[in-house]
């Protein structure tokens, strides 16, 4: 079974369907992006996948478990995956290691000792451990979105879901995530990442989900789906590629 | 100016005993009720997050009529309203209960304003890590409300020293029920009340140069 | 004596109220306006000693000031009428705090139309009074509104210098009827009203005065 399998998720919000039956799935060790215009629901999709927002039907199968049941242990699931956001949420009020270290210590229950060793280990692998005690306010936007990874990388998780991460960054910090994400990618982490940064897909995925109006319009590697023709990938592209 | 001042000094002195204990009974209602009201305001602050509807209600209710009314009212209500549901409790307690659920709603509406400047997806993203409602709330929600309102809180800690002088009205003796004592003894009513309003001028200033302190240790780096 | 009974006899003191409150106000707004100008007009000098004045103002409790006016002032040959002494005591206090408001609104005055207003040949006076402080009253309506309130909730201490305003015709109803709780929640009932009706009219006032895109939240 693969790590992660969606199974016909439809996510309504009042009378706005946002998901309409969206299904696929994840292996360990690969790297999926998820693409599509505006409102065709990929941010809604990452968010029901770690239950911050709620299914309405369909199932979610994760690790071999079941995570639309009732009665799932939702905090659990929710530190098996790495959340990585757009606008990268770091804790303002806290130093750049006791942001990546705060969830070993009240999550993991690590005595402090452990949990910042650690977290100054996933903060050297994204090459901001001299930044550790300084303050999300002083850091760039690339630099905050490496401390932002390092801190979902802490817990080991399973897999790295990515919400845009490169669309609050300029054009250069944008070329310093997408080489740490490919890194990632290289070594083999599991990632799921939503993103209408082309050249981010590129560099990352093995295969591109193309989500239009809630459903998946299309799943397959990149090169691929722009050699199709087909009428909204490539409005959707406008020409790129 | 001095012969005419020189009275009045001694009289001070010969009053000195009930001063000091007016003042220091000013003093341990000014910090009790800021303890309590501040306890109180973080926990009605906590109730205004609820998922609840009706908890929401109540508690939004209960700080906009406090915020709206004159605490000397609440306090009547309290000193002549309990002894006819057979209720006595001393002027201190009235003081302290009284005052503890009026400061507590405005500091709770002080945290709840700070509540709204917050980042939201600081919040989402603790939540996506594991982190459960409570658990936001403890390490991410009320440290930067707190942060964020420290300049409010201690403005507040101040207007409980000033606020404190009104306990007279309802027999609780402090230092201007004393020093209203000691004008009406003396007949020097300006000089005394002049000396009470110096006296208390110099508490306060003690609070402002603490708070001070402590808007600069408290502040969240970066922010303006 | 029903509770209504209760209220409308409270009432009695309602007018006296509302003297208070508008003559508080007027006078913290003129205090405070004065205050707040004055600072932005002068020199080091007058600027250190106005601000001495606002901390000493805004250090002082409200009914020690009072009572330094209306019972102080008499004993060095000063009569003061009980109104004034309000207006002396919760009046100036209140003006301290405005001055502080609108120091801060005068702050958040955009410095472009100051400095266009300069170019184009005004005095700093006729900046002033052109484009500082009518901008500055919008940044300082909710401090205004605050302060207002504030007064409001002050009010009733002028009852210890006599006046029968409504806070006095409940100490009297309750020393001949007892009936503490009622009295007391009818007159957090009236206060909280009129609270709410203030809050209400500067609502109606904001938005027939709002200029178009100049959003306040």
């Amino acid at each position: 079974m693969a790590l992660l399998e969606v199974r016909n998720l439809v996510k309504c919000h009042g009378d706005k369907t946002v998901l309409d039956g969206v299904s696929f799935e994840l292996e360990e060790g690969e790297a999926k992006v998820i693409m599509g215009p505006s409102g065709c629901g990929k941010s809604t999709l990452l968010r029901c996948l770690n239950l911050l927002n709620e299914p309405t039907s369909g199932e979610i199968w994760f690790d071999g478990e079941d995570v639309t049941r009732p009665g799932v242990d939702v905090r659990a699931l929710r530190s098996r995956i790495g959340f990585v956001f757009q606008n990268f949420a770091l804790y303002r009020h806290m130093s750049v290691l006791d942001n990546v270290a705060l969830a070993l210590r009240r999550l993991k229950k690590l005595p402090t000792r452990e949990a910042e060793e650690r977290a100054l280990e996933e903060l050297h692998r994204m090459e901001m451990a001299d930044k550790r005690d300084a303050y999300p306010a002083a850091l760039s936007g690339g630099q905050s979105q490496r401390v932002a990874i390092a801190r979902a990388l802490a817990m080991d998780p399973k897999v790295l879901f990515f919400d845009e991460p490169t669309s609050a960054l300029d054009p250069i910090m944008v070329r310093e995530v997408v080489t740490l994400i490919n890194r990632l990618y290289l070594d083999n982490v599991t990632i799921l990442c939503v993103t209408h940064d082309l050249s981010l897909a590129r560099h990352i995925s093995d295969r591109v989900v193309f989500l239009d109006r809630g459903k998946v319009h299309a799943e397959d590697r990149i090169e691929h789906l722009l050699e199709r023709n087909d009428e909204v990938i490539d409005e959707f592209f406008g020409g790129e590629g | 100016m001095q012969l005419a001042a020189f009275p009045f000094f001694a009289d001070l002195a010969t009053y000195w005993p009930q001063i000091a204990k007016g003042l220091r009974d000013t003093i341990l209602l000014s910090v009790t009720i800021t303890v309590t009201g501040l306890i109180g305001g973080i926990g009605v602050f906590g109730l205004s997050l609820s998922s609840k509807r009706i908890v929401r209600y109540v508690t939004q209710s209960y700080v906009s009529l406090f915020i709206g009314t004159p605490l000397i009212v609440f306090l009547f209500l309290l000193y002549y309203g309990l002894p006819n549901l057979g209720v006595k409790l001393s002027p201190f307690v009235i003081a302290v209960l009284g005052f503890t659920l009026n400061v507590s709603a405005y500091n709770a509406r002080y945290l709840t304003i700070a509540y709204k400047g917050l980042d939201q997806a600081e919040l989402e993203s603790a939540r996506a890590q594991g982190f459960s409602q409570f658990q936001v709330f403890r390490l991410i929600t009320a440290p930067q409300s707190l942060r964020t309102s420290v300049p409010a809180l201690t403005n507040q800690a101040i207007q409980n020293v000033k606020d404190s002088s009104i306990v007279f009205l309802i027999q609780y003796i402090e230092f201007f029920a004393q020093m209203q004592e000691v004008a009406s003894r003396t007949f020097l009513f300006f000089k005394t009340y002049v000396f009470t309003a110096l006296v208390y001028l110099v508490l306060v200033s003690v609070v402002v140069l603490a708070a001070r302190r402590v808007e600069r240790k408290l502040a969240i780096p970066g922010l303006a | 004596m029903t509770f209504v009974d209760i209220l409308l006899t409270l009432l009695r003191g309602a007018g006296y109220t509302f003297l208070i409150t508008v003559c508080c106000a007027a006078t913290a707004l003129v205090a405070g306006l004065g205050i707040a100008i004055a600072r932005e007009l002068g020199g080091a000098w007058l600027s250190a000693v106005l601000s001495a004045w606002v901390y000493v103002f805004r250090g002082v409790p409200m009914l020690v000031l009072l009572f330094i006016v209306f019972f102080g002032l008499p004993g060095i040959g000063i009569d003061v009428p009980p109104l004034l002494a309000m207006m002396l005591s919760l009046g100036l206090i209140s003006g301290a705090y405005l001055a502080e408001v609108f120091r801060g609104a005068f702050a958040e005055v955009n410095p472009n139309e100051v400095l266009a207003a300069q170019s184009m040949g005004f005095t700093r006076l006729e900046t002033l009074r052109l484009v500082k402080v009518p901008q500055m009253a919008r940044f300082a309506v909710p401090g205004m509104v605050n302060e207002l309130t504030t007064i409001l909730k002050f009010s009733p201490f002028a009852y210890t210098v006599g006046i029968p305003e409504i806070t006095k015709q409940a100490m009297a109803l309750t020393a001949t009827t007892m009936r503490g709780i009622e009295i007391y929640a009818a007159l957090g009932l009236i206060y909280f009203a009129i609270y709410r009706l203030l809050l209400g009219g500067v609502r109606l006032i904001d938005k027939r005065y709002s200029i178009p895109g100049f959003a306040q939240e």
